[in-house]
């Protein structure tokens, strides 16, 4: 266990600058997730605490020992590969026990590990297997089995389960997730997969563009994001933006009017916009009411149902409102809705999330 | 229906170049094997392809091994001596050297690469002089040390482990040995060279014809005829025995043509059975499960 601090970390490529002065501090025994798209900076991150990947500028400490220059191997880590690295040539005890044995480890004690590490993840009947008789579970379950052997300080993961099917992800997300809960070691997963995020993370560090959004526990980030990016990027389904902009202000609400529906005046509590300006409100898939009846206050939709995804438990509904895109809409009222159903949909004010036109949120917290 | 015929063509294309290829280069060789066992006489009046009989091949083959008390032995054997060295050499100067190339990054590793391209591509004949040179000035001419060394320098095969190793050896294995506390030598020697087998068989086999068919510079850097290879002897002994011209002879031994054809076997022979060991061995199939599969 221990905690792992970046301060001041500057990261160039030639002339590109990925990141600038980063600062980002896990304490021991919390399991950290890396969330962000393609290019966000994410692995690279992580690479860089790996210590594969040199930094520009900046100090990383691991357990308080500043390990910025140190060799991979010297810095308490341990790495899972999204495409699992396995060592191709030795077999699944070879795998695990081969870093044991580069450090000399006396061979009954090797032994030993790797049986404990085998046990842990059920890879007792696969031991004398070769990589390539293994599937892809099986894989990634030796890859953390190396990670396991050697005791390290701070688990690593990079994508490790991006290349498994969608029910052997699940099942190895479960076994990570307990695996944390018996090692209580400190554990930093990179994913652009949110799901794994939200369910994995004591918190989560949402990157974009080399910068961290948003950084706070799953919750947080999902009802309260920092950002249009965060909202967009934390949620599933994804969350709604309606184009509005601002027709009053006062004190902490202003009236807005929401592009492209009959909703001319609507109050929303938000500070900081001016009258004029360009906004973005977010709605999450489930906020949405079906209104009956007469008009309630609030954001005020009409749309017919596009197309329904029946899930047994849920329904969503992609509502077709003359907008820039269809609208995701979280329904338990199964039967009601049918493709071409004419539907009203509500929102209550205080469930909508107010974005200026840079993005940023304005609203305070639900 | 259209498919089968499509099928058909397409194999009657593929026999059909394969069959000419066989033919080009298949039965020369096997006239080479047949003649083997052939007298002279027969070697003229029977018909190309007609087998002689054993008693004739171990006549011819004494007859060659009796020549100068048994020079073409000595020849094979010092063949032997110029191939293993060499090949010995080359792949320990090879497979670190592109391993090198593909895995770290250093100041003027592309301008490296450019040159071992640039000698990759340089016909032989142009740098013999230089090397010539190099080994007169070093006292090397006329020894095994110096055609060994001089025969050991094969871009190609620095070439062939670079583009091995950046192509077939994925980064993340040599990621995942560092984090397991590699170095960079222990990188090369943990994962590189286990993980190089196929590469090792192909640059050991482009070498071996290399050395073993080395005519060239065995001919500038031995003037010795007890330290002559094989390629070399041969030519000795086809014009020293007048075995293709026999008003031409230096002397009159019992070295006609059948004996040149069988000293050509004993060149020929041991890069096919080469080739038949090592070729199973040139495979990539060795780094499935690595990565996802």
């Amino acid at each position: 266990m221990a905690q792992v601090s970046l301060a001041n970390i500057k990261k160039h490529y030639g002339s590109v600058e990925l990141f600038d002065d980063l600062h980002l501090d896990i304490a021991s025994g919390e399991f950290v997730v890396f969330v962000g798209p393609s290019g966000s900076g994410k692995s690279t991150l992580l690479r860089m605490i790996a210590g594969l990947e040199a930094v520009t500028d900046g100090v990383i400490e691991i357990d308080g020992k500043d390990v910025t220059y140190d060799e991979p191997s010297d810095r308490g880590i341990a790495m899972v590969f999204q495409n699992y690295a396995l060592y191709p040539h030795m077999n699944v005890y070879g795998n695990i026990a081969f870093n044991l044995r580069l450090a000399k480890m006396p061979k009954d004690k090797v032994h030993e590990r790797v049986m404990d590490a085998a046990r842990i993840l059920r890879l007792e009947e696969l031991l004398e297997r070769s990589p390539a008789q293994l599937s892809g579970g099986q894989r990634q379950r030796v890859a953390i089995g190396r990670a396991i052997v050697r005791k390290p300080k701070v688990f690593l993961f990079d994508e490790p389960l991006s290349n498994l099917d969608a029910s052997l992800r699940t099942q190895m997300r479960l076994e990570i997730e307990t695996l944390h809960r018996e090692l209580g070691a400190t554990m930093i997963y990179v994913t652009h997969d949110q799901t794994e995020a939200m369910t994995l993370a004591d918190r989560i560090v949402a990157l974009d563009y080399g910068e961290i959004q948003q950084l706070g526990e799953p919750d947080e980030l999902y009802s309260t994001p920092n950002n249009a990016f965060v909202a967009g990027f934390i949620g599933s389904p994804k969350i709604n933006f309606l184009q509005a902009s601002v027709v009053e202000v006062t004190g902490h609400s202003v009236v807005v009017s929401v592009t492209g529906t009959p909703n001319e005046r609507v109050v929303l509590r938000a500070s900081g916009l001016h009258v004029g300006e360009k906004i973005q409100l977010g709605i999450r898939p489930e906020e949405f009411q079906l209104a009956t009846g007469s008009s309630p206050a609030g954001v005020l939709i009409k749309g017919h149902v596009q197309t329904a995804d029946r899930l047994g438990n849920i329904t969503y509904a992609y509502i077709d409102a003359a907008l820039d895109s269809l609208l995701t809409v979280q329904t338990f009222a199964h039967r009601k809705i049918k493709t071409g159903t004419e539907v009203i949909l509500t929102v209550p004010p205080v469930r909508i999330d107010v974005f200026n036109s840079k993005g940023i949120r304005c609203s305070p917290a639900k | 229906m259209n498919q089968a015929r499509k099928f058909r063509i397409s194999h009657f294309v593929i026999w059909s170049i394969l069959a000419f290829f066989i033919i080009v280069y298949g039965v020369p060789l096997l006239w080479l094997l047949l003649a083997g066992t052939r007298t002279e006489s027969s070697l003229i009046s029977d018909t190309p392809l007609s087998f002689g009989s054993f008693a004739t091949m171990k006549e011819t083959f004494l007859n060659l091994i009796r020549y100068n008390s048994g020079q073409v032995m000595t020849w094979a054997l010092n063949s032997v001596i110029y191939t293993v060295g060499s090949v010995t050499l080359t792949l320990l100067a090879c497979i670190p050297a592109g391993y090198a190339l593909a895995m770290a990054e250093f100041r003027g590793r592309k301008l490296i690469l450019i040159l071992t391209l640039v000698a990759m591509i340089t016909p032989s004949q142009a740098i013999i002089l230089p090397i010539f040179l190099e080994m007169t000035f070093l006292g090397l001419t006329n020894t095994y040390t110096g055609l060994i060394l001089a025969s050991s320098f094969f871009p190609f095969g620095v070439y062939l482990a670079y583009i091995y190793y950046t192509t077939s050896l994925p980064k993340s294995v040599i990621e995942s040995a560092r984090v397991d506390g590699c170095g960079q030598l222990q990188c090369f020697i943990h994962m590189g060279l286990p993980m190089a087998k196929p590469l090792l068989a192909l640059v050991a086999f482009f070498s071996f014809v290399n050395n073993w068919n080395n005519y060239f510079l065995a001919f500038i850097l031995i003037s010795d005829d007890s330290k002559q290879n094989l390629p070399v002897g041969l030519t000795t002994l086809i014009s020293a025995s007048g075995a293709l011209n026999a008003q031409e002879a230096a002397s009159n031994l019992p070295v006609g043509q059948p004996e040149a054809i069988q000293a050509a076997i004993l060149v020929v022979l041991p890069i096919i059975l080469v080739f038949l060991v090592s070729q199973k061995h040139v495979r990539s199939g060795l780094n499935a499960g690595a990565e996802k599969g």
